[in-house]
């Protein structure tokens, strides 16, 4: 679904991702771990086409289609989604007319019928079951004066009408207390199916305890520097990070 | 030479009878008139609000017109409504069947007796001369009574229409007393066609413990001014919010006055919606006389084309006014490179224990804001305009009655591009 071949990026002229390649398979769960300021999230900013960075080299290839001859918009359309860490907030917007605003462009891009106010209304309310949101969130302003973890019920429930096949979880779980955390990892394993694939960006071990990957990936200054299996982040979280680093650099040294 | 223009439109708009009523008021305003001039770019109040155009105008009588109001109607307030058109009362387009026993609600031609309080709100404060000129010349307007702690449940409409095929100058004057403990909602909405000048005056007092939510919307014609004074006394523990709206006109100013007694509250919003070379101008004065009384102020501008925006917003918190709480924003967006924004706060602080904060922002839209919304599936253009447009509904969220709310969102969208993103209700 997604192949990364030694993908470089840079913001302000500083580079930041410095030659990562990454295959994900329809139906995978793949984990990205790293200290603070190794790339994590960059890789998933330059995925979703954010301004700010600048892609230097390398290819991706999403579905086959170079994924940068498509604009931000067009890359959601095509079912790609990323969960934000800092969800922006949009005074004036309700979040309701938001929703359905984003399920429609999905919903004409993809040729289904787009759902009325009324519709959407019925849609809405079974999804907001899923990551157990409050009623009056919808009517309230698009994530204006929401708790970093409401935020972040709000980026699952968007997921949960986007229905994306590539999701990219941005620290999920910075910001939510153990209960809420258990709620969206479980609605994310709900919406997880065969045909989707999940890549999940974290510094801590805990959310792979409910969201379980299959591969767990070492970032660390812009290079992928260890992957293995879901024992790993096992192994991280006993351990943390530093032997990782220091093994890196004992077998560049070799 | 400009002095002289200014005189001749005083003149001009001084020529026409003095009403009968309220002969001393009237009077006492003409004379000081005569003292004074048309405002300059020399003075400071109005360096960035040109008059020139407006001196350079001459005004005929106001003819009588019938106006078809039916699309102005909405459904809350079909039964509180009192139109008034090119500034005399329409009684058949008028109703208030619906207004509640107690509550004297009238044109003021109809209950000169009641009025003694005209003329007398805001009396610590210097005159303007436009709020003068609307005390010499004023035909009529709406004078609301509610009584000590009637809530009154239905909001009153109050409508002015202007429809003139050559220059008109109208005079809408509002009086509104609130009794202790009273509340009500009242929306005055301004809107008319062709070319006109528009001077209204509205006195408010707000008694002890009681709360009036103003909306104020103004969508005049494009070739109008609006000059509209407020002067709003709030007494002790009392509440005063208003929303002033505005989107006609070609020039328009907004000068509201508010006077804080001890623990009172105030809420004194704005938006102003703009393009081509409209000119909106507010000049705001809110006074914590006395202390724990709070304000908050958010003004926001949209300014596109060669429009121009001016906000000035002066908080006096006097001395011993201890435990004020003032908060004043001013968030403005420009949409083209040749829109233009002054915005100025004015703290003047004599009180040591308060807590009062300000801001100005002038700018473009939030790329990050706009990346959002493109990460989830908005092509740039759409996502331009639904932000444009959550820039300005921001300030229409808490209006309390739902067609206005409704309407006036719909007005915005058709203004900020919005109207192909469907219902954003």
């Amino acid at each position: 679904m997604l192949s990364i071949k030694n993908l470089t990026a840079s913001i302000n002229g500083t580079p930041v991702l410095k030659g990562i390649d990454l295959e994900l398979k329809a139906g995978e769960i793949h984990a990205i771990m790293g200290p603070n300021g190794s790339g994590k999230s960059t890789l998933g900013k330059v995925l979703v086409g954010h301004p700010a960075y600048e892609v230097t080299g390398g290819e991706v290839l999403y579905e086959g289609r170079n994924l940068f001859e498509l604009e931000p918009d067009a890359r959601a359309r095509a079912g790609i989604f990323m969960g934000f860490q800092h969800p922006i907030e949009v005074p004036g917007v309700s979040n309701a007319a938001f929703l359905r605003l984003a399920y429609n462009k999905k919903a004409e891009a993809e040729g289904r019928d787009e759902l009325d106010p009324l519709e959407f209304d019925d849609f809405i309310h079974e999804k907001i079951k899923l990551v157990a949101m409050k009623e009056e969130f919808l009517d309230r302003s698009l994530n204006e004066g929401f708790s970093g973890g409401e935020k972040k019920r709000n980026e699952i429930l968007q997921m949960a009408v986007l229905e994306p096949k590539l999701a990219i979880l941005d620290e999920l779980d910075s910001g939510l207390d153990i209960d809420a955390l258990r709620v969206l990892g479980d609605a994310v394993n709900k919406l997880q199916r065969p045909d989707r694939a999940l890549l999940i960006i974290t510094h801590f071990p805990r959310i792979l305890e409910i969201i379980e990957p299959q591969f767990v990936h070492v970032l660390s200054g812009g290079r992928i520097l260890k992957s293995a299996g879901k024992e790993l982040a096992i192994e991280l979280e006993e351990r943390g990070y530093d032997w990782v680093l220091e093994e890196a650099a004992a077998g560049s040294q070799r | 030479m400009t002095l002289a223009v200014g005189s001749n439109l005083l003149a001009d708009l001084l020529s026409g009878p003095r009403p009968a009523e309220w002969a001393d008021l009237r009077e006492e305003a003409e004379a000081r008139l005569t003292e004074r001039d048309l405002p300059t770019s020399s003075d400071e109040d109005w360096k960035y609000t040109d008059l020139k155009a407006l001196a350079g105008m001459s005004f005929g009588p106001a003819p009588k017109v019938t106006v078809d109001i039916s699309g102005h109607l909405l459904p809350e307030m079909v039964g509180t409504r009192q139109v008034f058109v090119n500034g005399h009362h329409a009684p058949h387009a008028s109703c208030a069947s619906a207004v509640p026993a107690g509550v004297r609600y009238f044109p003021m031609s109809h209950a000169s007796e009641a009025c003694h309080a005209l003329g007398s709100i805001g009396n610590g404060a210097a005159k303007g001369l436009f709020e003068d000129l609307n005390t010499a010349r004023f035909e009529d307007g709406a004078v609301i009574l509610v009584p000590k702690n009637l809530k009154v449940a239905l909001p009153l409409h109050l409508l002015f229409i202007t429809k003139a095929e050559a220059p008109i100058a109208v005079f809408p004057r509002i009086l509104v007393l609130l009794e202790r403990g009273a509340e009500l909602e009242l929306v005055e909405e301004h809107l008319g066609e062709g070319p006109y000048l528009s001077c209204p005056v509205v006195e408010v007092h707000v008694a002890e413990g009681a709360v009036l939510r103003h909306e104020r919307v103004q969508r005049e014609s494009a070739e109008a001014y609006h000059l509209s004074t407020l002067k709003a006394e709030v007494g002790k523990g009392g509440q005063y919010h208003s929303r002033t709206l505005s989107f006609g006109a070609r020039l328009s100013r907004q000068q509201p006055w508010v006077h804080l007694a001890e623990g009172a509250e105030a809420s004194l919003d704005g938006l102003a919606l703009l393009d081509g070379a409209q000119v909106a101008d507010t000049h705001s004065f809110l006074h914590h006389a006395e202390p724990g009384a709070s304000s908050h102020q958010l003004h926001k501008c949209i300014v596109d084309g060669k429009a121009r925006a001016i906000f000035n917003g002066q908080i006096m918190v006097a001395k011993g006014a201890q435990g004020t709480d003032a908060q004043q924003q001013s968030r403005n967006l420009l949409l083209s490179e040749t829109a233009r924004v002054d915005t100025k706060p004015q703290l003047e602080i004599y009180a040591d224990d308060v807590k009062c904060s300000h801001g100005a922002a002038v700018g473009q839209l939030d790329p990050e804001e706009l990346f959002y919304l493109q990460s989830r599936g908005m092509n740039a253009d759409d996502a331009r305009n639904l932000l444009t447009y959550g820039f300005a509904a921001d300030v229409l969220t808490h209006i309390p009655v739902a067609s206005l709310r409704r309407a006036l969102r719909q007005l915005v969208m058709a203004r900020t591009q919005a109207t192909s993103l469907g219902d954003l209700g």
